[in-house]
């Protein structure tokens, strides 16, 4: 009846089996969505806490105000980014699949792990940008109380610059902004993305995003006892097949998040080592390509 | 022939109910096929197994048993996928995208870019008539404008099959035969379209044909007109006939030159009193 007087369409235009273009539109799809829950208002609460310890006198010196105010900036970026890590990314996978999103997205010519990708993109271009908005108000910051510090030990000297205050410029300086920061600053990143990573996969089987917030925040905190909880069971085990492969277990699944406590180290003034930022680019990578993997066993046969 | 739009082989699913090891069976042997350009309805009460039906054939369930396929692709390929426009059952979008955003999201998800993804929004904005409304925020539509974007996403990539589930639940009247308006259109427009509604009235009016399913099973299926139909009883329909002629039709009909037999044949149930029927049937046999 309707085959003698329509036309039927034509088959659809072929699709790539993988397409980087789909994980691109997820990843802005999702910073769209964190941008519009008025996320980036926490740097407002950021640029508000840096003002403040930026304008109390608290420390005895200039040196030590600097680095009060290296410490607190950075340890919040730090804590803003994992945080942030663990509860944007386990709300994002349980609204899709409660809002039914997820039916419509995944009916589409979407791969299961463009999805998931899409999804970790879009929470690391909101943390990426957070994190280096935040970077460079906190360097200003830290800049221009360093040159008013200085400015201030030159304008005691009367003549010329004597040895006390060249010294004390100098420890003004060493407490003040260098460019390693920013590498204290890509730690942070790169551990929220682990920790975005690990939380991607608990929310691909967890029934609650409270589960997952919760067991995503236990294993981050495990995750900095690595290395004392491995030692610890060497030492105190008999070194059984069973144990050696709990061990391994533990390993793969908690992440060693000490290998960027480094960074703590930059912003006390410490020196980087080239090596131990490769070293930190690796294991991040090697973890995200691990948790990404388990990430798309568990998701690829759900059911919805 | 063509080759079918929807393709259901002895396709069982079963849903096991937590850790006591009981078994649920969703859908039961079930198969049936959609002709490409062709209305598909599936009715059927709830929980009687047409959702998990829609969700093998989407890819989003794996059947237990038998398979599903999509114009010659098993379902779950990224292929069948590509050929399909999806419409859930109280569709909700992303709150905080516009009408024009959302088209647009998925638009790029099925690779469409540039001039001629901007041409198809406009394209669809207009069919849907919600041009006035594409700048919108979808968390300021009501149902019936959220579920026109959601047709109009599902036809965003040009795809050759459209699966609606419960296209006009909880939409008032007018919206409801908007859609009716749309899903007959896209038929003009040779879109093959497999739905599933409570609607019995509109499934009647759009339909080609219609599979009626109770508890995974399929237990009627076919034309409208053949379902329909009933074969013990036959109707006539007379022109002049007065009262009198009435009361003796049966006798005169056959005598009498003024009246004259227009149309003879068999007279149409409606699909709504078939489905009672056939539920009726249905717990009859479970209760005996």
């Amino acid at each position: 009846m309707s085959e003698s007087t329509t036309t039927l369409r034509a088959p659809a235009r072929e699709v790539p089996l993988f397409s980087i273009r789909r994980v691109w539109t997820l990843a802005i799809s999702t910073l769209t969505q964190l941008v519009r829950m008025k996320t980036f208002y926490f740097l407002f609460a950021f640029a508000v806490l840096l003002l403040a310890i930026g304008n109390f006198n608290f420390a005895s010196s200039p040196a030590q105000a600097l680095s009060t105010v290296k410490k607190v900036s950075f340890g919040a970026m730090d804590l803003f980014a994992w945080l942030f890590a663990i509860v944007a990314t386990a709300l994002l996978i349980p609204r899709d699949l409660e809002d039914r999103t997820l039916y419509t997205i995944l009916s589409k010519p979407v791969r299961r792990i463009e999805y998931l990708l899409g999804k970790l993109c879009g929470v690391l271009i909101v943390i990426g940008i957070s994190l280096s908005v935040m970077f460079v108000v906190c360097a200003g910051m830290i800049q221009w109380k360093e040159a008013g510090y200085i400015a201030e030990e030159i304008g005691t000297t009367e003549n010329q610059i004597t040895e006390e205050t060249r010294q004390a410029i100098l420890l003004i300086q060493k407490n003040g902004f260098h460019p390693e920061l920013a590498i204290a600053t890509l730690a942070s990143f790169m551990k929220a993305a682990v920790v975005a990573s690990v939380t991607i996969l608990l929310s691909t089987f967890a029934s609650s995003s409270l589960f997952t917030i919760i067991i995503s925040v236990l294993v981050f905190l495990v995750g900095h006892a690595h290395t004392m909880a491995t030692n610890f069971w060497l030492a105190e085990s008999d070194n059984s097949i069973v144990v050696q492969m709990l061990l391994k277990l533990f390993k793969i699944v908690i992440p060693n998040f000490q290998i960027f406590s480094f960074s703590e180290g930059i912003v006390q003034g410490a020196t980087v080592m080239p090596a131990a930022i490769w070293q930190m680019a690796g294991l991040t990578g090697a973890y995200l390509v691990v948790f990404m993997l388990l990430s798309l066993l568990t998701f690829v046969d759900k059911e919805f | 022939m063509s080759e079918p739009a929807v393709e259901v082989s002895n396709l069982t699913k079963v849903f096991s109910t937590g850790l006591s090891k009981n078994y649920v069976v969703a859908v039961d042997n079930l198969s049936f096929e959609v002709a490409a350009g062709e209305v598909y309805g599936l009715i059927g009460p709830n929980g009687s197994g047409k959702s998990t039906t829609m969700k093998v054939v989407l890819g989003l369930m794996a059947a237990s048993k038998g398979s599903a396929k999509v114009f010659g692709y098993e379902s779950g390929d990224i292929r069948a996928r590509n050929e399909i426009g999806f419409l859930p059952e109280n569709p909700y979008f992303y709150k905080h995208l516009s009408g024009e955003e959302t088209l647009k999201f998925y638009g790029k998800l099925c690779g469409l870019k540039g001039s001629e993804l901007k041409d198809r929004i406009a394209e669809l904005l207009k069919l849907v008539d919600l041009e006035g409304a594409a700048k919108r925020r979808l968390g300021g539509y009501s149902k019936g404008m959220l579920q026109r974007i959601g047709l109009a996403q599902t036809l965003i990539q040009n795809p050759r099959l459209v699966i609606l589930d419960e296209p006009t639940a909880g939409v008032d009247p007018v919206g409801s035969r908007q859609i009716r308006d749309l899903i007959l259109k896209l038929k003009e427009d040779g879109y093959t379209v497999f739905l599933c509604s409570h609607l019995l009235e509109q499934v009647q009016e759009v339909c080609d044909r219609v599979g009626i399913i109770f508890k995974g099973r399929m237990r009627r299926e076919g034309t409208l007109d053949e379902l329909i139909r009933i074969e013990s009883q036959t109707a006539m329909t007379l022109e002049n006939a007065s009262p009198e002629l009435i009361s003796k039709i049966h006798d005169l009909i056959s005598s009498d030159d003024a009246a004259k037999v227009i149309e003879e044949g068999h007279p149409r149930t409606t699909l709504e009193r078939l489905f009672i029927q056939i539920a009726d049937q249905n717990r009859k046999e479970e209760s005996a």
